[in-house]
């Protein structure tokens, strides 16, 4: 049984993953380069604990207890004595691997070392390691502390071992991991790829108008959001950005190719939902 | 004969319905064909054809003809909301598989007054002509053809026959019928007065249309077919087991149903011919078919849920 959990990262996915832990009991270490982010990464767990209290979903003498177990740290070493160590960093191959560098010196030789990335490979973030059996991805969804699902990457060298403590690990956080190979957008990227990709060519090919195929997928599909709403609420150059990824990773594998929309969009400023405009008008709503 | 004279507007329990919802179809989109841009018409003199005197009831009569999952739903359908029904399907059936409602009438011989008929064949195309030729040379001139349009285009089935003004496309699969909407192409021949009946017959049928323009898969067949394709050819690389993508997809992206299961209640055959149709059409190498799909289609096997563990 492990106890300790390593977090790198206390971004909206690391301090999620902290207080998942931290209310499944496990001891958490959460690690970020200055107090600063740390301190708000606390008071935002406080402020969700303080919801859940107020919803009657966690007693109130849980609180402190909760807390106490997530403990900041600005040293890396700190992390050291961590069975499992995840990182959630920005979604930068370079800023990743250079960390993972690190871990791999700073950790014992057991710990699982994960990475929380969703578009990158856990294959090149494990190269910079002297172990890359223990390397292995854990891709959470959003929002981390509803979203059941865990996408559980075997990188090319993870070992089994490395596989069934991480699937272990997601089970302790009340999480359903399925386990994937590590291939570009993994499993639920690429295979909803398709609704964004063939919905922006049948726009592109003048089929049918934006509101007319959100319309279409919602009451035949049975989807709650339309593709074109869901990249506005994204971004569209988070969305750009993620497709660029993708077909890069794949060598121009043509089912992954960007649209051209996407990239005049960004051009032109329409952002989605962030910058009032997107495929959709949100001016009236500010 | 009386064949001509008009029906007297004694039933006039669907024309009410249709009254009350044609504001809604003038629709701000202008459907971008030839024959629809060139003139308008007054919506609210348009009326799903009444059925003729011969004919031994008051009301109006559709006529189906295709697949048999697809023509039994419609058939249902139509009766249920006041139609007269009367079906025919491309192969027998046995007596154990018709379990139709009682009215429904079956006949090979398409009866000479039908005010809406219905063609729901996407797999083979080939009956699809026959069934489209037979319905021509029987339908009175003001009654609209419905054709499945999602393997091959309405534009493309209407150089088929005569009276091309009459034929309009749908996107039909099995499933696709129980929803509140329905997507409906015109052709380049199609004319508001027919588009404008159509759109009216959907909304006796409690549905509301949205006009796309006429293409191979139009707009959900092709998004979902592809999507499902995909997964197939993540099943073939072994990324992930089956049951588990099907998890990934509903737990993950929040889709209603896993595509590994949607491709079993839309029937393999139908997804194969759908992106068969879109390879063919759009000629392009995103729209090859992942190979244990093709074989998984042509010998009648898919993963049913959970048949993996």
């Amino acid at each position: 049984m492990f106890k300790h959990l390593g977090i790198v990262g206390a971004g909206t996915m690391g301090r999620g993953i902290a207080q998942l832990a931290a209310l499944s009991k496990i001891d958490v270490q959460l690690y970020d380069v200055n107090e600063t982010i740390l301190r708000r990464a606390i008071e935002r767990i406080k402020a969700d604990l303080r919801k859940m209290i107020n919803l009657g979903n966690l007693p109130h003498e849980e609180f402190s207890a909760t807390l106490e177990r997530i403990r900041t740290r600005t040293s890396l070493p700190d992390l050291g004595h961590c069975d499992c160590i995840i990182e959630s960093v920005i979604e930068d191959i370079r800023v990743k691997k250079d960390l993972f560098k690190h871990l791999d010196a700073n950790t014992k030789s057991t710990a699982v070392l994960a990475s929380t990335t969703s578009s990158l490979s856990i294959t090149s973030i494990a190269a910079m390691t002297r172990n890359p059996e223990r390397v292995i991805g854990l891709h959470f969804f959003h929002p981390v502390n509803t979203a059941v699902l865990v996408e559980v990457v075997k990188g090319y060298k993870t070992n089994t071992e490395t596989l069934d403590r991480a699937i272990e690990w997601v089970k302790l956080l009340g999480k359903y991991p399925i386990t994937v190979k590590d291939t570009p957008g993994f499993i639920a990227s690429r295979i909803s790829l398709p609704l964004f990709s063939e919905a922006l060519r049948l726009l592109g090919e003048n089929v049918a108008y934006a509101e007319q195929i959100d319309n279409i997928v919602k009451k035949i599909g049975g989807f709650s959001t339309g593709p074109f709403e869901t990249l506005d609420e994204m971004g569209i150059d988070s969305a750009l950005a993620e497709t660029e990824s993708l077909y890069d990773q794949s060598y121009g594998e043509p089912r992954l190719r960007p649209h051209p929309i996407l990239k005049q969009m960004v051009e032109s400023g329409l952002l989605g939902k962030k910058s009032a405009k997107g495929f959709f008008n949100y001016e009236e709503m500010k | 004969m009386k064949k001509n004279k008009k029906k007297p507007e004694k039933n006039t329990k669907t024309t009410a319905k249709v009254t009350e919802a044609s504001s809604k179809s003038t629709r701000k989109e202008v459907p971008r064909t030839p024959s629809l841009l060139t003139k308008k018409h007054d919506l609210q003199k348009v009326e799903v054809p009444r059925s003729q005197e011969s004919y031994k009831s008051d009301k109006a009569l559709v006529y189906l003809v295709g697949e048999a999952p697809m023509v039994e739903q419609y058939a249902e359908l139509c009766i249920a909301h006041g139609y007269d029904v009367c079906v025919s399907w491309n192969e027998p059936l046995t007596k154990k598989q018709n379990t139709l409602s009682p009215g429904i009438i079956i006949s090979s011989t398409v009866p000479e007054n039908i005010s809406v008929a219905i063609e729901l064949t996407n797999i083979d195309v080939l009956t699809k002509k026959k069934n489209l030729e037979k319905l021509a040379k029987a339908l009175p001139e003001t009654a609209p053809i419905l054709s499945s349009s999602i393997t091959i285009t309405a534009t493309e089935q209407s150089a088929w026959i005569a009276g091309k003004h009459r034929l309009v496309g749908i996107a039909a699969l099995p499933t696709f019928i129980d929803k509140p909407l329905v997507e409906v192409a015109p052709t380049i021949y199609t004319p508001m007065e027919t588009l404008e009946v159509v759109s009216r017959f959907f909304l006796t049928l409690g549905k509301e249309i949205e006009i796309v323009q006429d293409r191979v898969g139009m707009v959900l067949p092709r998004i979902l077919c592809q999507v499902i394709n995909e997964a197939a050819f993540a099943i073939t690389e072994d990324i992930a087991a089956p049951d588990d993508i099907d998890k990934a997809l509903t737990l993950g992206m929040h889709f209603p149903l896993g595509p590994i299961e949607w491709a079993e209640q839309i029937g393999l055959d139908q997804v194969y011919a759908v992106l068969k149709a879109l390879h063919t059409d759009l000629q392009e190498e995103r729209y090859r078919i992942a190979p244990i799909l093709k074989q998984m289609a042509l010998t009648g096997v898919w993963w049913k849920q959970s048949s993996t563990h």
